[in-house]
């Protein structure tokens, strides 16, 4: 008896994990099999293109993906300084009494809705872009700033843990040669700890650029490549909240999943390169 | 009451009325401690498990400080002054106290830069001194040989006596007064453990050692004076070939006879 339930219960959880393979599997092919119209449609040039014009039922995705790209390179350059910054105090130089309360409320930030972040941009921040860079304050720069301030967090407590882990003997033996606190982090912790580092900032950058609610209220939906950061812009996500509903042909249709396409491939490839390169842990002391 | 020898060379250090307390504890764990460290001699230290020996070693260096809240009392005398005052430069301390600990901690870079770290941070930057001292520790450690070829190589891919001695190369290139080591062979096999042995008594020539072990055949092999210490207390000191034979306490002689331990 007690046999058959054990086979029961393996034979259970091995189809729940079965199961996780073939939703994965089943999302890109439903994703593929809509975007199938678009791809013949244009190909290559669908993401070379900077036309996006529904009217026209002409659709290149190059102001999405340049959108993207620039929003997430903007909030990682603002929030990996100081996610190393904030890392570092709670790890190194905050007094023990500091560091649970801190710790926490940056756990805590981390867990507010990316919607509430994107109402706050639009309403406490956006005016205050407007008024320090010009323009009318829904713009790229808003984006990548409100993003920056939603991957930092969560940046910060991993690379707070990923510290925490160099071994107590290590920095002490870097004292025990006269180092000083900065020595000490910035040639053994921080070498110590880079794989996790890393490992920290691709999985946020994987969160940025696929991050939809927070960015669709600050950054305008407008299918332009511009270099002025303070003009409105578009990222993938913000498209795709934006013109489902009013998606009227079946092209214009299948180019949005075909952009939806884009972003599953490229947060896969980034979760991947973080997962097997830089969160593989090896060293033990 | 207490056996100390009295010791009529020079002096390393010179320990008087010395207690520690650790943060959010009520009672010393090294009480009322007198007790000299000669020069260019190895002392060891030895005892039950909890007995305050590491404590103690890890007082000569200030190691204590990284943590908040611990209490020195009494005086610790190196070079003329009170090393556990506030105004002591601990910096300076510990180039001139070094610490080798219980397990090896080759830091993540190559072995070169392992042992240069200690003269870097005193902010040597020319290389042919640099290379020509990391090559005489690696010498000093008995170790050159075994990593001259590949110095550019991750200090992590050596064996652990291999680092071990690296650590001690590393703590030598700097050239210390005082060596701390903080039973340096507890993770180590015996062949490794012969080996850094031999290099401890080699290194004699040029510093005064401290030695915490558990292992008492260690303590008798290597050291010129010996202190067995039980609950925070030192019971005896005295030099090491009397110590094991004709023991002045009964405590000490019931340690070493293993009556209890």
């Amino acid at each position: 008896m007690s046999i058959f339930i054990d086979k029961l219960f393996a034979n259970t959880t091995r189809f729940i994990a079965f199961g996780i393979l073939l939703l994965v599997a089943w999302i890109f092919s439903v994703l593929f099999e809509h975007s199938l119209e678009s791809i013949k449609a244009f190909g290559f040039l669908f993401i070379t293109e900077d036309k996006w014009a529904p009217n026209l039922e002409k659709f290149g995705a190059l102001p999405a993906i340049y959108g993207s790209v620039i929003s997430t390179f903007l909030a990682m350059i603002l929030a990996v300084p100081l996610a190393i910054g904030i890392a570092i105090f709670l790890s190194e130089i905050a007094h023990a009494k500091l560091k649970g309360p801190i710790g926490v409320s940056i756990e805590l930030l981390a867990a507010i809705p990316s919607v509430v972040y994107g109402m706050w941009g639009l309403f406490y921040f956006v005016p205050i872009i407007r008024d320090i860079f010009g323009g009318v304050g829904i713009s790229m720069l808003s984006a990548g700033i409100v993003l920056s301030v939603m991957i930092l967090p969560f940046m910060a407590a991993i690379t707070r843990d990923a510290m925490n882990t160099t071994p107590d003997i290590l920095k002490e033996s870097a004292y025990a040669l006269g180092g000083t606190k900065w020595d000490v982090v910035k040639d053994i912790i921080i070498p110590y700890a880079k794989a996790g580092i890393i490992g920290s900032f691709i999985l946020a950058l994987g969160r940025a650029i696929g991050e939809t609610m927070a960015v669709t209220f600050v950054m305008g939906n407008v299918h332009k490549i511009s270099t002025d950061l303070t003009q409105p812009a578009t990222s993938i996500p913000v498209t795709l909240a934006n013109e489902f509903a009013e998606a009227d042909s079946a092209l214009y249709y299948s180019s949005l999943f075909e952009l939806s396409l884009l972003l599953l491939v490229v947060s896969f490839t980034i979760i991947s390169v973080a997962k097997f390169y830089f969160l593989r842990r090896k060293r033990v002391i | 009451m207490a056996t100390i020898i009295e010791i009529n060379k020079e002096k390393a250090l010179e320990v008087k009325n010395f207690e520690f307390t650790y943060a959010g504890v009520d009672t010393p764990s090294v009480k009322k401690l007198s007790m000299p460290v000669a020069k260019h001699n190895i002392t060891a230290l030895i005892g039950p498990s909890g007995c305050g020996k590491t404590t103690l070693l890890r007082s000569f260096n200030r190691m204590h400080d990284l943590y908040p809240n611990n209490k020195y009392n009494g005086e610790i005398i190196f070079k003329d002054r009170n090393i556990l005052t506030s105004k002591e430069d601990l910096i300076k301390l510990r180039i001139q106290i070094g610490m080798i600990f219980q397990k090896p901690t080759a830091f993540p870079m190559s072995i070169f830069d392992n042992v240069a770290y200690g003269l870097k941070l005193q902010g040597i930057k020319n290389r042919t001194e640099l290379s020509g001292r990391v090559e005489k520790a690696l010498k000093d450690a008995a170790i050159w040989n075994e990593v001259k070829d590949r110095l550019k190589h991750d200090a992590n891919g050596l064996s652990g006596g291999q680092q071990q001695r690296l650590c001690i190369a590393r703590a030598v290139a700097v050239e210390p007064e005082v060596l701390l080591f903080d039973e340096p062979t507890s993770a180590l096999d015996p062949i490794s453990t012969a080996g850094i042995e031999e290099l401890i008594v080699e290194l004699r020539e040029r510093v005064s050692i401290i030695i915490v072990t558990h292992n008492m055949q260690q303590a008798a092999r290597v050291s010129d004076y010996t202190g067995f210490m039980y609950l925070g207390e030192l019971i005896e000191l005295g030099k090491t070939e009397d110590m094991f034979v004709t023991p002045k306490e009964r405590l000490t002689e019931e340690y070493i006879t293993g009556k209890f331990g």
